[in-house]
């Protein structure tokens, strides 16, 4: 009996599984032609090489939510991952140049600081979103901002300080990015070495002691939030010290970092004097970290021509995308020296497989002569691609 | 027709006033003539025949095959058919038509001709001065040598016309030419020399032009070009007082050895800057990258010293 159901059953299932197996294999053959030719399944940022250029690879959904749940994508690309429901990076140039650089650095030595540059709309915060990955795969500290516009221009308050004569709080901001800082390094900051150096007095009756974990520190600046801009510097003197001392290894991350240079901002005083961003507590921050004077560390900026043009009426012929312009003479000698990377407009080769993507996900409808004729329309930029791309 | 002939007799009246009225002065003097405002007839003055003025043939047409061409035209002049024994033709014609020839051609007259420095005029002309001359140094074989000796170039122009005057004004024009390198100016020095000179300096032949024209004889000018290049060269020496605050903003071009980049660099290696591996090509590239501008090459060679100058590795392609 007890045989006579095991054949049956072998029979069964070898008659269910011959054509299953067939399909799956023809499918899978299918699939991985299209899979080769524009998308790569090596989702560990730290293995991508020249082998992977122009290719997608898709960053997990566990990760993004770590990584971007408080902003760090572009807004029309955090739609596009609403649309084709998954967050897929092209493997390009400056962020693997930057990957390859980060793997042979001694980190035993000050901290290289690295600038991304690029016309508008190449793709230099998703350069940067890619090293992010990488950063978070290999257990950096990311002391990642978003977008340095969201302190200058988009301020949600500002107050003066209260420790500092002449500085002027971001208040809610300054509690938001706590709150980001905490949200991408949720991990590491369980690490019960993460301590403070020093006692904090915030008032008479509030202080942090020595040797409380960061956590606290940054738990008092979100609660409290008078205090988070304050907090903010205060985390960014202990992440240097803790680096120093070697027991963590941060990767700083700064979109938009040339506006901490640029004179005018959209704060304002009480007497609606416009500050000057080294006048606001948070800079100071910010700049500390992207000084070459500690271990353990890699700085990535990228500098936008956003910055300048949301000012400048019309325009300016002068107008240049690279770093020297946009970081004038004083932010040029904080970083220097750099390493600039540039992120250049779409190769063909980078055209055609996002073009294949595009396909894919059944964005655009193919028409023959459809590849030649976008790229020519956007000239490479991926940005105006996009933008051609949403009535297709 | 019946309008005409009823209008008739007022015109014979018309003309009968008219006449009486012209004719008003009784005595004829000779001085006066009667004011003649409508035609009449009367003694008509006798025409004046114009006289001929013979025309000869071309002179061209007299001329001997082996004439002293010199003697027929001496000197600059502007183009004559008739002197000019060749058959030039010049201008423009609508398509088909064939192009002026030399008589009455104001093409040719306007533009310059040197029908009067033919090589054997030259030639001879050359012999003639010939015993003014004396004979070129031999030591003064090459360029170079003249450069080196003879720094300055003085130049002046001599003008001669068939005019009543033998003066020019543009005579007195002295032009003083030379190689600002003969000055072996300190650089300093020659930094500020060349801004006191201004636009007199060219930058791709390192000279110096200094043309003076504001003094009425030509030995004024050349005392005063000469005494602009002594001032020029002294002053160029001084250092005043107000030259020592000169401050790192002032610079016309970025020198690393000043800027805040090589403090960086020391501080990041505690080394001093001469020390460091790799420091020239990237001192190099920084002074470029300042100096010639932002591009895609000064920002590649810049971002190469530094993956040299940090060890970091090459970029990927």
């Amino acid at each position: 009996m007890l045989k006579a159901t095991a054949y049956l059953f072998l029979k069964h299932s070898t008659h269910r599984a011959i054509p299953t197996r067939y399909l799956t294999a023809a499918a899978e053959l299918q699939q991985d032609e299209r899979l080769q030719s524009f998308r790569t399944q090596e989702a560990d940022p730290s293995k991508h090489s020249k082998d992977h250029l122009a290719q997608f690879y898709t960053i997990p959904l566990s990760d993004r939510n770590v990584l971007f749940q408080h902003g760090g994508l572009p807004k029309t690309f955090q739609q596009h991952i609403k649309t084709f429901n998954e967050t897929c990076l092209m493997v390009r140039e400056p962020a693997v140049d930057i990957i390859n650089c980060l793997k042979s650095i001694d980190y035993d030595k000050p901290a290289v600081r690295f600038v991304l540059y690029g016309k508008n709309g190449t793709g230099k915060s998703i350069s940067l979103a890619h090293v992010l990955h990488y950063a978070f795969k290999n257990k950096f500290l990311i002391v990642h901002v978003p977008w340095v516009g969201d302190f200058m221009r988009h301020c949600k308050d500002s107050s003066n300080s209260e420790t500092r004569e002449g500085f002027i709080d971001l208040n809610i901001n300054a509690a938001a990015w706590l709150l980001h800082f905490r949200t991408q390094n949720a991990e590491l900051l369980k690490n019960p070495d993460l301590k403070i150096s020093r006692d904090i007095q915030w008032t008479k009756r509030e202080s942090t002691a020595k040797d409380s974990s960061i956590l606290e520190l940054i738990e008092h600046g979100i609660n409290r939030m008078r205090f988070a801009s304050d907090c903010v510097n205060i985390l960014a003197e202990e992440i240097k010290l803790l680096s120093n001392a070697g027991i963590c290894k941060t990767l700083v991350a700064i979109d938009g970092f040339n506006e901490f240079f640029y004179p005018t901002t959209k704060v304002y005083t009480e007497k609606k004097e416009i500050v000057h961003p080294n006048k606001i507590t948070l800079t100071e921050g910010f700049l500390n970290l992207t000084k070459f004077d500690w271990k353990n560390a890699a700085v990535i900026v990228t500098v936008d021509e956003m910055t300048v043009k949301v000012h400048e009426e019309g325009t300016d012929p002068s107008m240049s995308h690279f770093p020297r312009f946009l970081l004038g003479k004083h932010g040029f000698e904080h970083l220097d020296p750099f390493l600039p990377v540039n992120v250049p407009l779409f190769s063909k080769k980078e055209h055609e497989s996002i073009m294949d993507y595009f396909r894919e996900r059944r964005w655009v409808r193919p028409y023959p002569g459809q590849d030649e004729e976008l790229y020519f329309l956007s000239g490479g930029n991926p940005f105006t691609l996009l933008d051609y791309c949403k009535s297709l | 027709m019946i309008n005409l002939s009823k209008r008739l007799p007022f015109r014979g009246i018309e003309k009968q006033l008219t006449v009486a009225y012209s004719s008003a002065p009784k005595e004829q003097h000779d001085e006066f003539k009667a004011l003649n405002l409508y035609k009449v007839k009367g003694a008509e003055t006798p025409r004046r025949i114009p006289r001929k003025t013979p025309v000869f043939a071309p002179r061209t047409t007299q001329m001997a095959v082996d004439q002293d061409w010199g003697s027929v035209w001496p000197g600059p002049r502007s183009f004559h058919p008739a002197s000019v024994p060749l058959p030039v033709r010049q201008g423009f014609t609508e398509k088909g038509a064939p192009i002026p020839d030399k008589y009455a051609n104001a093409e040719l007259m306007k533009i310059p001709n040197f029908l009067h420095l033919t090589p054997p005029v030259i030639k001879r002309q050359c012999e003639a001065l010939k015993k003014f001359c004396t004979p070129w140094p031999a030591a003064l074989d090459s360029a170079e040598k003249i450069q080196q000796h003879f720094p300055l170039e003085i130049t002046s122009s001599d003008y001669c016309h068939s005019s009543p005057s033998i003066r020019d004004p543009m005579a007195r024009i002295v032009t003083l030419r030379f190689k600002l390198s003969s000055l072996h100016l300190e650089s300093r020095a020659k930094d500020k020399f060349l801004r006191l000179v201004g636009d007199k300096y060219v930058k791709d032949t390192d000279t110096v032009t200094i043309v003076t024209d504001r003094c009425p004889l030509r030995k004024q000018n050349l005392d005063y070009a000469m005494y602009l290049l002594t001032a020029l060269y002294h002053e160029s020496k001084k250092v005043e007082p107000w030259e020592e605050l000169k401050s790192e903003a002032d610079m016309e071009t970025y020198i690393w050895e000043n800027n805040a980049s090589k403090q960086a660099v020391e501080k990041i290696f505690s080394v001093a800057a001469e020390q460091v591996p790799n420091i020239e090509q990237y001192s190099q590239a920084v002074t470029d990258y300042m100096n010639e501008g932002e591009n895609d090459y000064t920002i590649s060679k810049y971002g190469l010293s530094v993956r040299d100058l940090l060890n970091l590795p090459q970029p990927i392609n």
